[in-house]
């Protein structure tokens, strides 16, 4: 008899669905709810269009720009392993867009020296974060809620001395807020950092021992990788790039406000399961937590345009964030 | 030689710093507060630091369980909003109904927090904090603003001097030491149960205690359930005091709840500690926002200066246990 193995046929769009699989269903799941939001709303209220045109496609990724983003804070920490979240994203992006506004003031002049503010807070507070996780070992979540409230105390104070003011620079309003046709200018932001994040965990070095730690501390750290350290570089890194949004939310509203970025930090954890992005790390597929935030969007926007406001949103968040945790996260089953 | 036994027995127990701490606290706000030692001034502390007790009760029992409830704090504003739609001042019975649909909602939201970290294996911090959302939500749409009715009898549960026929016994005996003491007297009778010993269990090493046939699931989910249980005791409580119903009421009750657990000596990670050192974990959390009151800082700082208590708490109990394990091994090497 004939001993050689059988060759099968590769089939090449379903070697490319299995290989990119999460990627794929995160897609998926974004047609499907736009097609979905057109024909609820197409049968409840009677009108077409809204809700699957161009327009109204950017305008939703636009809105979920920002979720996005902040996903990418939470994916940096979450890769690393260990069960990382970064619950002060929200209010390092707040405080970092206040003390802007006040150095910018409307002018363009002021941008280098905010980028340089951003990176000095969002540093500063990433560092707090990824010792006291690194380090002492502490659950990330309770530190990284514990720091916010100290950010938001911070906040608090500074607002209770000096009231809020100075705007944004008109470059930073173009590049967070405006439009060039039909197009968001802040979607160049997204696009642009989608693509580094690509590159850097597929064919860097640096991005191979992040995904190394998170898929497996031990092997790791007998590999000679500084397991600790790469954890405390990941928060400073989501620090530092949650005060950076914060410099672009600045520029999206205009002007700083007290809770400017506390409705973000939910969704972005949302964004980043629902991308299908392993809790326990390892994996490091940042466009697909890109899509999970534009699913979020559009389910919100359904949830708005039907009425349910404020409750019809938690109650929606919570819910996805169960059903896909079921689906995507569980811990090994060893039974 | 007696005296030196004692002395090592009581410092080498987690829970004499915590009771240290707690005096050292009281003796603080003695000095900040002249009318520190009258009865208004014990009651009115009582009164206004036991949905903290009772919630940091329930999160000791959980977490001892191994798991965490990040959910607490909606859960109870969500029974609270329920509980306060349902009464009607006019008709003095649907103060009972409210109670059997808080009790429901309890068993329910215990039963789902419990599937989904006993069960379903979900990681228990992200699965509660997904929960709490569900709960929030879900008050938010049985009331969308702060609202709400109780009937008349309810306000006895925050003050028995509410109840006529009880005014006599409600000078002396707050309603909420004795939802303390109920809460305290339904742990007692459980941890000297064979389910008590299983929580201990199920928390110290799950794996283990599975393999010794213990129901590690139907463990943890009854552990979420009495966590959900005190819950409900803290809505009525609330319901008593405010006689409206707030979904946004428990937010930020929850995190302080699990430092408190945490101060009190509950490990984080499981099977050790003491429900009702929790209490007194709870008594240090809120004698410090008192202490903040009383010398003058100003109320902005008080977010700040709980979220560095916190994390000092936490990263002193992660310190002392892991100077515990060090400990043990290095004795383990020198017997061996």
């Amino acid at each position: 008899m004939d001993n050689r193995p059988v060759q099968l046929e590769k089939h090449p769009v379903r070697e490319f669905y299995q290989q990119n699989s999460k990627t794929m269903n995160a897609f998926l799941m974004c047609v499907l709810v736009f097609i979905l939001g057109e024909i609820v709303i197409g049968a409840v209220m009677g009108t077409h269009g809204t809700f699957l045109s161009v327009s109204q496609v950017f305008l939703t990724i636009r809105l979920a720009a920002f979720v996005a983003l902040f996903g990418l804070c939470q994916q940096l920490v979450i890769c690393v392993g260990g069960g990382g979240l970064d619950l002060s994203v929200g209010y390092i992006a707040t405080l970092t867009g206040i003390c802007a506004g006040h150095i910018m003031n409307g002018q363009n002049g002021g941008i280098l020296l905010s980028i340089l503010a951003a990176l000095a807070i969002g540093g500063f507070f990433g560092l707090c974060n990824g010792l006291l996780t690194a380090y002492l070992k502490l659950p990330s979540l309770v530190v990284t809620m514990a720091m916010a409230n100290i950010v938001q105390g911070i906040v608090n104070a500074y607002v209770s001395k000096v009231a809020i003011e100075g705007n944004a620079a008109p470059a930073l309003q173009w590049l967070a807020a405006k439009f060039t046709g039909v197009f968001p200018n802040i979607l160049i932001v997204v696009v642009l950092v989608t693509a580094i994040m690509m590159v850097l965990f597929r064919r860097t070095s640096l991005g191979v021992r992040i995904l190394g730690v998170g898929a497996n501390e031990n092997t790791a750290y007998l590999s000679g990788v500084n397991v600790k350290r790469v954890r405390c570089a990941a928060f400073v890194a989501s620090g530092i790039l949650a005060a950076l949004i914060g410099l672009l939310l600045l520029g999206y509203l205009g002007h700083a406000s007290k809770d400017m970025a506390s409705n973000y930090v939910m969704p972005s954890i949302v964004a980043v399961v629902v991308g299908g992005v392993s809790i326990n790390g390892g994996e490091g597929n940042y466009l697909s937590v890109v899509l999970g935030a534009v699913v979020l969007q559009s389910l919100t926007n359904l949830f708005v345009a039907l009425g349910w406001g404020d409750a019809g949103k938690w109650l929606g968040y919570g819910l996805i964030l169960l059903v896909m945790l079921a689906a995507y996260i569980r811990n090994k089953r060893k039974r | 030689m007696k005296e030196n036994k004692l002395i090592k027995k009581l410092t080498s127990r987690a829970e004499t710093s915590t009771v240290l701490i707690l005096v050292v606290m009281v003796a603080i706000i003695a000095c900040l507060q002249s009318n520190f030692f009258t009865v208004r001034t014990m009651l009115s502390y009582i009164n206004s630091f036991t949905p903290l007790i009772l919630l940091a009760m329930g999160q000791a029992v959980v977490v001892i369980a191994g798991g965490l409830d990040m959910s607490c704090g909606t859960a109870m504003a969500l029974q609270l909003c329920i509980m306060t739609r349902i009464m009607d001042p006019a008709r003095p019975v649907t103060g009972l109904y409210a109670l059997l649909a808080g009790l429901a909602a309890a068993a329910a939201i215990g039963a789902v927090n419990g599937f989904a970290v006993g069960y379903l294996r979900l990681p228990a911090v992200i699965a509660t904090y997904a929960t709490s959302y569900v709960w929030l939500g879900i008050a938010l749409f049985v009331t969308p603003t702060p609202g709400g009715k109780v009937v008349d009898w309810f306000r006895g549960f925050y003050d028995l001097k509410n109840i006529p026929g009880l005014a006599g016994i409600g000078q002396f005996v707050p309603s909420a030491l004795l939802w303390i003491l109920l809460a305290c007297a339904i742990w007692w009778v459980i941890r000297k149960t064979r389910t008590g010993r299983y929580i201990y269990a199920v928390g110290s090493h799950n794996d283990n205690a599975y393999d010794s046939g213990i129901n590690t699931a139907k463990i943890q989910t009854i552990a979420y359930l009495i966590n959900a249980l005190f819950c409900f005791f803290v809505a009525v409580y609330y319901a008593g005091q405010n006689g409206a119903g707030n979904a946004n009421l428990g937010d930020s009750l929850t995190l302080q709840a699990v430092a408190s657990a945490v101060v009190g000596g509950v490990a984080m990670s499981g099977g050790k500690g003491s429900v009702f050192m929790a209490i007194a974990g709870a008594l240090i959390m809120s004698l410090v926002g008192r202490i903040i009151y009383f010398a003058n800082i100003p109320n902005a700082y008080q977010t700040f200066v709980s979220g560095i208590i916190i994390i000092a708490a936490i990263a002193t109990s992660s310190i002392y246990a892991f100077q515990q394990r060090r400990a043990q091994l290095k004795g383990g090497a020198g017997n061996g």
